[in-house]
């Protein structure tokens, strides 16, 4: 009788509690994924670096949350169209990969109206998207984070180039998520908040003026 | 336009058909499966207390297969380093045959060893096998999902038992879920869950676990621990 085992225990593959080389995967992992359009690109290098992104988890064949958040970042975008492509990006992940190819995700954008600029749908390897789905929304309770679903109702935004990150719930106005989104907006020079400043307090000011309050918050 | 209709039936079908073909075709190749001559897959859930500082201790799963004049053997968890410290990977063969037969036989105390023994099928065997893979995979590129090991450790017992009982109920599950009934999750430390785990699960399957004398006297501990030599990776294919 041959006894063979299984695994090798070495230093190399075993992390020792305290360790630092044996934290997590890097804060945003360099995956290597593909785009609905089929073309390869790396997570990070291509993706996220120095941009500002918004990201959300989905899949082709969800029936519940997905197209709900969908529809709710096709408004997003509209709202956001001049920015989307130039310095603000979005991406939506499949939470399943081994169903979601390039042609399955071209569909569900083209079905939801999200073929749009700047908005790519990306699929890839299992064991990457996972990787992914933990650094990006991991929720360190271990029901929420064994049910992928449970990752399709949260948008994750990055400013990779202020290292800024904030999370919204897709479902909250779009107001709100737009609020989100500009709270990882690159930082404006002092003549601009100025500039921005005079603009909102002569709303206010007209605001006052017409119903005696602030309408508007 | 002829593309466009094209694509909606794409997803379409996609959308109706994919998940249940997978779950189907998994579970199909479970249920046709049959042993060939002298082919026994076991998995063992194993776990002490009391080793480490905070009372905690090694929790693994172990995997045993055999088939013709081989046994495959290997465990991956929690288990003390060199130090006496919690270290997550492959378990050392040491601390591994421990649980190749009862604890009570090793001379440790009932309340702080727990080890559940079950056989299991080729596909099972290749799912759990397949689980503890990508957790090989993710200690060597330094890639664990959660900032504690203890947590992914909690992930991997969890991804076992979810994998054991895909396409039937292999075990009478646990709800380990952190939910409102989930008392283990509320009263341990992330370190000892895994242990509270595995006696829960070994209350509720006492009639499935394989006791000492029901293994075959070739996947006997004293057979097993006098074969062990220097430790070589077996490739999952062979």
């Amino acid at each position: 009788m041959k006894r063979r085992e299984l695994f090798v225990s070495t230093s190399g593959n075993t992390c020792v509690q305290g360790a630092r080389t044996c934290g997590t995967a890097e804060l945003i992992p360099n995956v290597a994924l593909r785009t609905h359009d089929d073309v390869p690109v790396r997570f990070y290098d291509d993706l996220v670096k120095g941009k500002q992104v918004v990201i959300n988890m989905m899949y082709a064949t969800c029936e519940g949350l997905c197209p709900a958040v969908t529809s709710r970042l096709v408004e997003v975008h509209r709202a956001l169209a001049p920015r989307m492509g130039r310095d603000l990006f979005m991406y939506s992940i499949t939470l399943k990969p081994n169903e979601d190819n390039p042609a399955a995700l071209r569909a569900y954008a083209d079905m939801h109206g999200a073929l749009l600029p700047g908005w790519k749908f990306l699929t890839g390897d299992a064991y990457d998207i996972e990787t992914l789905r933990f650094a990006l929304f991991r929720h360190n309770h271990i029901k929420f984070d064994l049910d992928p679903n449970g990752h399709a109702g949260r948008l994750r935004i990055i400013n990779d180039s202020i290292n800024r990150w904030v999370h919204v719930t897709p479902l909250a106005s779009k107001a709100t998520v737009l609020q989100h989104i500009s709270w990882a907006d690159p930082p404006k020079s002092l003549e601009q908040r100025m500039q921005d400043n005079r603009a909102l307090q002569d709303e206010i000011g007209r605001e006052v003026a017409r119903y005696g309050y602030r309408k508007v918050i | 336009m002829q593309t466009k209709m094209f694509l909606r039936a794409l997803a379409l079908l996609t959308c109706l058909h994919a998940p249940a073909i997978f779950a189907a075709e998994s579970c199909e190749a479970e249920a046709s499966w049959k042993a060939s001559d002298g082919e026994r897959h076991f998995v063992v859930l194993a776990g002490r207390t009391d080793v480490f500082y905070e009372r905690s201790g090694p929790t693994f799963v172990m995997l045993i297969r055999s088939a013709g004049d081989t046994v495959d053997l290997g465990a991956f968890g929690i288990h003390a380093d060199a130090n006496g410290h919690p270290a997550f990977g492959a378990v050392p063969a040491s601390e591994y045959e421990t649980f190749l037969g009862e604890p009570a036989a090793q001379g440790l105390a009932k309340s702080s060893a727990v080890m559940l023994r079950l056989e299991i099928s080729g596909p099972q065997y290749e799912r759990v096998l397949r689980v503890l893979r990508t957790w090989e995979r993710r200690v060597a590129e330094r890639a664990l999902l959660y900032p504690d090991f203890a947590l992914d450790n909690i992930l991997l017992v969890r991804q076992t038992t979810d994998e054991l009982n895909r396409c039937r109920q292999a075990l009478v599950p646990y709800a380990l879920d952190w939910g409102l009934d989930d008392d283990i999750s509320e009263h341990n430390i992330a370190l000892r869950i895994p242990f509270e785990y595995f006696k829960e699960l070994k209350a509720l399957n006492v009639a499935r676990h394989v006791s000492d004398a029901s293994m075959p006297v070739h996947l006997q501990m004293a057979t097993l621990t006098a074969q062990r030599g220097p430790q070589a990776p077996a490739k999952e294919d062979e």
